[in-house]
């Protein structure tokens, strides 16, 4: 039978993951391959792309203030939802974590269920709460406080508190997960040495926290950056960001605009993943820098 | 430090409203009467729901979305737990590559995804429906992997050593021992490509087409160009019912709560 383990262990593994893995290969990293190809090319009128190499799709966006200041607005509002939701997120997974487990995985499935709801519906939400008809302004109009309804909706801060409560369950997640790890008794030992609550905190739970609050900033910065049916409806055209300017480079055709727009995005995605984990090292927790 | 404590509940407190508030109001306005809308609700009606299934457009997506979801979910399901039991089983440099590779839709921008996607399929001629199933194959694929993953780590390999010594082939123990005991992972995983699938967005913007188009979708171009009407409150409360649903059923079957972790 000898045969049939040695039949198992490689030649089985090997059959088993091909197809998810030509599957990937096929429609995961060819496309962004074709992408890529795509945006080194110049516009075309009638084809896909032009025929002449290039590197101006992506010079022109460096060049042009428009691009940038879009560009700036895009990156100010990732860092201001991921900031906004560690500041509110890290009490609420403080609170999670000293709880008894069995109510702890009853609060996680509270979380987990905006999850799962179309973020379609949760802007829709925000849109029932602040529009001309919503709920704060038929308060107001009823108490006699405003006579026209005040413009809410449409402003780079109404997509920051949309996008913050859209992704706040996974900044709150990410955290209480690690904070699971964190072996209470150093705390116990910090304050058996002196230290008070506060010290504690900073010097103890927060420092050894770092893994999750990487994780989380970085997850809810990223999601912030592709959102884009989130910032159209609460943002309006005036509040455009760098997934609108590929959204609108794809509606009209321009392929090797669109693909470089989408490439600076992943760029940018990847500069920010790494300056933070270089800022935070989350990794020296786990003794390994 | 009782003062603090009452702080740190404002705060909990502050988080769920924000986070529930919003899909609640979604959920209330949907049994108003009334032609606009109206908070607090002037009585209860179903109106907006006998709305919805008379407008061909949204039923159409509503249908739409759960084949998508369906095909999609099912085909991810397949293409995970065949990775999960290669990336369980083997070690080395490789299996992390391939780790790394299948787990990335995760936390790639997927509105890139879309239109690489979008782009490809132009080129090669993919017809629309297809095409959407294949990107949500695509993007639930790493919730199915993280989920079986996690039960077969969890379980002992001589089970099926012992299987195959007893003269049982690789398929028949899989099928006899691997499978009934990662049944909870594969469940979960099916559930979180299908509610992904259900409700994406970033991919589907670009991937549906004319007389193709799922409920998200729907729901967007009803509130950029016909104003937010109730009927599309009736939508998401559909929506989110179908969810609530299969969250209920799938937690009496195997629980939940495991996977969060």
């Amino acid at each position: 039978m000898e045969w049939v383990r040695c039949f198992t262990r490689n030649r089985w593994a090997w059959a088993l993951v091909l197809p998810p893995l030509l599957f990937f290969l096929a429609f995961f990293v060819g496309p962004l391959l074709y992408l890529f190809f795509v945006s080194l090319h110049v516009e075309s009128q009638t084809e896909l792309y032009g025929s002449r190499l290039t590197l101006d799709n992506y010079l022109r966006v460096a060049g042009d203030p428009f691009y940038l200041l879009i560009i700036r607005r895009t990156l100010t509002a990732g860092l201001a939802v991921s900031g906004l939701s560690l500041l509110i997120g890290y009490p609420v997974a403080l609170t999670m974590v000293r709880m008894p487990a069995s109510r702890r995985s009853v609060f996680l499935m509270v979380l987990l269920f905006p999850l799962m709801v179309s973020n379609v519906i949760r802007a829709y939400g925000w849109i029932a709460i602040l529009g001309r008809r919503g709920v704060v302004n038929n308060l107001l109009r009823d108490g006699g406080l405003i006579q026209a309804p005040l413009p809410l909706l449409y402003s780079v801060e109404t997509v920051v508190v949309g996008l913050l409560t859209i992704l706040l369950p996974y900044m709150i997640i990410c955290l209480v997960n690690a904070l699971l790890t964190v072996d209470r008794t150093l705390e116990e030992a910090a304050q058996a040495l002196g230290a008070g609550p506060l010290r504690t905190f900073l010097h103890v739970t927060l420092p050894l926290s770092t893994p999750g609050i990487a994780s989380g900033l970085l997850l809810v910065f990223l999601l912030t950056l592709s959102a884009y049916v989130t910032v159209q409806l609460l943002g309006g055209p005036q509040s455009k960001m760098l997934v609108g300017l590929v959204y609108d480079a794809v509606m009209t055709f321009i392929w090797p605009r669109a693909a470089a727009l989408a490439f600076i995005l992943l760029g940018i995605s990847l500069g920010v993943t790494t300056l933070m984990l270089k800022g935070l090292r989350p990794q020296r927790v786990q003794g390994q820098g | 430090m009782r003062k603090e404590s009452w702080a740190l509940r404002m705060v909990d407190l502050l988080a769920l409203l924000i986070i529930l508030g919003p899909i609640a109001i979604v959920m209330l306005v949907s049994f108003s009467p009334s032609d606009f809308f109206a908070f607090p609700p002037r009585g209860l009606s179903l109106r907006w729901f006998r709305e919805f299934f008379n407008l061909p457009s949204m039923r159409g997506a509503y249908l739409l979305s759960l084949e998508v979801a369906l095909a999609a979910s099912i085909l991810a399901t397949v293409l995970g737990t065949l990775a999960s039991l290669f990336l369980a089983r083997r070690r080395g440099a490789v299996v992390g590559v391939l780790n790394a590779l299948f787990l990335s839709p995760l936390v790639f921008p997927t509105i890139i995804i879309g239109v690489a996607l979008l782009l490809f399929f132009r080129r090669v001629g993919m017809p629309i429906l297809p095409g959407l199933i294949l990107a949500h194959v695509l993007i639930g694929t790493p919730y199915c992997i993280r989920s079986v993953l996690t039960s077969l780590q969890a379980f002992d390999v001589s089970l099926e050593e012992a299987g195959q010594s007893l003269g049982a082939s690789p398929v028949r123990t899989f099928f006899l021992i691997t499978l009934p005991l990662i049944r909870p992972g594969l469940l979960c995983g099916w559930l979180f490509a299908f509610i992904v699938s259900f409700g994406e967005l970033n991919t589907a913007l670009f991937l549906t087409g004319p007389g193709v188009t799922t409920l998200p979708i729907e729901i967007f171009a009803y509130l950029q160009f016909q104003g937010s009407q109730l009927v599309i409150a009736a939508a998401s409360t559909l929506q989110i019912c179908l969810i609530i649903v299969l969250v209920l059923t799938i937690e009496r079957l195997v629980g939940l709560s495991s996977i969060v972790r």
